[in-house]
């Protein structure tokens, strides 16, 4: 395609857009919308994804002993887990530690847990750290066949319960977002349909002197891409903004309460990118595709 | 070259436009096409510019079989045959200037082309002087002539006029029927369907009469006739 068949291409359809400006503005209007759900949609799966990532790297085995076991004890079944193959590391955590942490991380609250230092109703434990998260299950038997031991939990369930929650995002969301985008496509071919209309004329008189049919139709396409990028990099600077501001209260108000922690604003802001961008030219080409497959019959 | 071998059309609501007919015209003809409103004229005109395609026969311009262009081909087709209107269609918001450049643009001219073609075209038909006028400020016969020099300036071979000078008073038709003979001198096939008598009686050119889709007469240098 040559330079200059481009440049007549944009002058054209930066010229219809300007003249429809009310439906212009409606397109980009409602692309902005449906982008912004699925924006949404993407940050919640987003950082799940990237929560459920983390909490498997972090997954620790807790192996609660049977009360009253003497320290030589203690100290064989602390070897006897480390010799364990996928084993990284195995901590004693007496408990009397146990109750203070506990109390600790009660802060204000923690005159609820006095008077219980003399009845220490928790039991001391390790805590072992693996190689290799997907061996959990595996150490997690071999250490229930060993004596002295009460119980051993993982956060299995909790990372379960977790990607069934990531789950049901992604399937509620693609319904949300396909209604969403087949309204943005009509409202554009809707927009495109009258940039046709107002220039009928123009198009019988390219297609008597010899225009090829892409010709004729670039410069609508080409509307219909604008239309749709104009929305996406709108959406995508408003879910920034906001996603930037979500983040920094989260971590300064938050931080050190939580284990969970946000997806860093890079990465969100990466894919956000990359997808709401390759989404707005997509509803865009398809909504104009759509009004001149219907009203420029070249 | 024209030619149209056993050409019959029939419309969807059984109207049988075209029966059968054989036409041939050289190249650097005049040839003038006349007949009754519905006799057949506007068919035949579509039928050279594959807007629609024959039941029957073959149409061949240039050596090529019209009836067998692919879609995509068409516009090719149509870069040869320039073609005017009875109701000129210019663009009301371009220029004399700009409505001729129009054309070169749309077929993908360079800018030095069109800024060396244009004015030797306007000054073809006489418009040089107004060329920075809008089709508005103009006479139907110099809109009839903005059109002609549209329709020839990417050099077609044959140019069509379809009742060029219906919408003009006697005396503004003159001027386009002077631009148009021009045209043909240049080497230019025209063929002119129209009303006209006095016109075609005067210029003494080739007259094909069509008559309920058969051709009824084709005169060397014939008059209108009835």
């Amino acid at each position: 395609m040559k330079i200059r068949t481009c440049k007549y291409f944009a002058k054209q359809s930066v010229k219809s857009i300007w003249r429809n400006k009310v439906m212009s503005l409606a397109s980009i209007g409602s692309v902005m919308a449906a982008l912004l759900v699925i924006g949404i949609f993407l940050i919640l799966v987003l950082n799940v994804d990237y929560l459920a990532a983390k909490l498997e790297s972090q997954v620790e085995i807790k192996v609660h002993l049977v009360d009253g076991l003497s320290d030589t004890i203690i100290g064989e079944i602390r070897k006897e887990i480390k010799g364990l193959s996928g084993v990284k590391d195995c901590v004693f955590v007496s408990k009397d530690k146990a109750l203070k942490d506990f109390s600790e991380s009660l802060g204000e609250n923690s005159y609820l847990l006095e008077g219980l230092e003399g009845d220490n109703p928790l039991s001391d434990s390790f805590v072992v750290t693996l190689e290799d998260p997907r061996l959990a299950p595996q150490v997690t038997l071999a250490i229930k066949a060993m004596s002295n031991i009460e119980n051993v939990v993982y956060g299995k369930e909790e990372l379960e319960k977790l990607l069934d929650v990531t789950y049901f995002l992604r399937v509620g969301s693609l319904v949300i977002v396909a209604i969403l985008l087949l309204i943005s496509v009509f409202i554009i071919s809707n927009t495109i349909k009258l940039t046709v209309y107002a220039r009928r004329r123009e198009i019988g008189i390219m297609k008597y002197i010899g225009a090829t049919d892409w010709f004729v139709r670039g410069p609508f396409f080409l509307e219909g891409v604008l239309l749709g990028l104009i929305g996406s990099i709108i959406s995508i600077g408003l879910l920034a903004t906001g996603y930037y501001y979500i983040a920094r209260y989260v971590e300064q108000q938050m931080f050190g309460l939580l284990v969970i922690s946000l997806m860093p604003f890079q990465e969100v802001l990466k894919s956000l990118t990359v997808s709401l961008l390759a989404f707005g030219v997509v509803i865009g080409s398809l909504g104009s595709m759509i009004s001149i497959r219907k009203f420029l019959k070249v | 070259m024209i030619e149209l071998v056993n050409v019959s059309k029939t419309f969807s609501d059984g109207h049988k436009a075209l029966k059968n007919i054989n036409i041939k015209i050289d190249n650097g003809e005049f040839v003038f096409l006349v007949g009754p409103s519905g006799a057949g004229k506007s068919t035949l005109i579509k039928l050279l510019l594959k807007e629609i395609d024959p039941d029957q026969g073959n149409i061949i311009i240039n050596g090529k079989d019209v009836t067998k262009l692919k879609r995509r081909e068409i516009p090719y087709l149509r870069r040869n045959i320039g073609v005017v209107f009875q109701d000129f269609r210019l663009l009301q918001e371009k220029t004399v200037y700009e409505n001729v450049a129009f054309a070169m643009e749309v077929v993908e001219a360079s800018p030095k082309e069109i800024r060396r073609q244009v004015p030797i075209i306007l000054s073809l038909v006489g418009l040089s002087k107004k060329s920075n006028l809008y089709p508005s400020q103009l006479s139907g016969g110099e809109q009839q002539r903005v059109s002609l020099a549209r329709a020839i300036v990417n050099g077609p071979s044959i140019l069509i006029a379809d009742e060029p000078t219906g919408n003009l008073d006697p005396d503004t038709a003159w001027e386009v029927m002077k631009s148009l003979n021009e045209i043909n001198h240049r080497g230019t096939t025209v063929l002119m369907a129209t009303h006209a008598k006095d016109i075609v009686d005067a210029m003494r050119k080739r007259v094909i009469a069509i008559e309920n889709g058969t051709i009824a007469r084709d005169d060397k240098k014939g008059g209108y006739g009835i």
